[in-house]
């Protein structure tokens, strides 16, 4: 009897994780979450939390399938204060990736990344 | 062969890494005070540097690592995140570091391959 090899190991072209496609999911649930609203201590929490939940189910249903995902959500007043955020990441380059996307308005700013990792 | 890991050494331990987050900022930023022109360069030091760290532990996992660093001026600031994972296998730490002139957020992200 002979088996064949089909347990894939690393995914095929199209199935890679793509950024420009999450991008856009990112963009559409922060703009329109976002837009027009106003920093407020009370409600941030949960806003950034919901945000970061709604983004990381989007994601899902966008098909990438075998990866583990990440979704990290930033929201900070507009103060006139410098900030910077970065990361580095420890992974394969050929399988995994990410993106991100900032949104400013007047009264707040709010960053969200989310990352891609190929489960083997 | 030795197939036969034990448990220690293939979880994400929490307190290893968050000693290890927390060496790298007091080393890269500890007793400065926040310098607009030179923000760029310490972010990208305490990141590579916690990642180099994390990669010297051996373990089979792959690590994002992200850190924030904003000036003190009475802003407010919230971080969130959300993860689909494997959760015995998985985890996260997140640091929270500040001195007289600006905040420190630093999150690890630990996959296990």
């Amino acid at each position: 009897m002979e088996g064949s090899d089909t347990y894939i190991i690393r995914p095929n072209h199209q199935y890679k994780f793509k950024p420009a496609i999450v991008k856009e999911c990112i963009r559409e649930i922060v703009r329109e979450r976002l837009s027009g609203m106003r920093y407020d201590p009370e409600e941030v929490p949960e806003l950034s939390r919901s945000l970061a939940d709604c983004i990381k189910d989007k994601v899902k249903n966008a098909g990438f399938d075998r990866y583990k995902l990440v979704v990290q959500v930033v929201i900070g007043e507009q103060r006139g204060q410098g900030v910077k955020m970065s990361s580095r990441t420890l992974w394969d380059a050929d399988t995994d990736n990410y993106a991100e996307d900032v949104f400013i308005n007047d009264s707040l700013f709010c960053v969200a990344a989310v990352f891609g990792s190929y489960y083997y | 062969m030795d197939d036969d890991q034990t448990e220690e050494e293939t979880a994400f331990v929490v307190d290893e890494v968050s000693k290890i987050i927390k060496e790298s900022v007091e080393a890269t930023i500890g007793a400065n005070a926040y310098q607009h022109s030179r923000v760029n360069q310490w972010t990208t030091s305490v990141v590579e540097q916690c990642l180099s760290q994390l990669s010297k532990l051996g373990k089979p996992f792959k690590y994002i690592v992200t850190c924030i660093i904003m000036q003190k001026n009475g802003a407010g600031l919230q971080t969130a995140s959300t993860c689909f994972w494997d959760n015995s296998t998985d985890g996260s730490c997140a640091v929270r570091w500040e001195n007289k002139s600006m905040y420190c957020i630093v999150t690890v992200f630990g996959l296990a391959i």
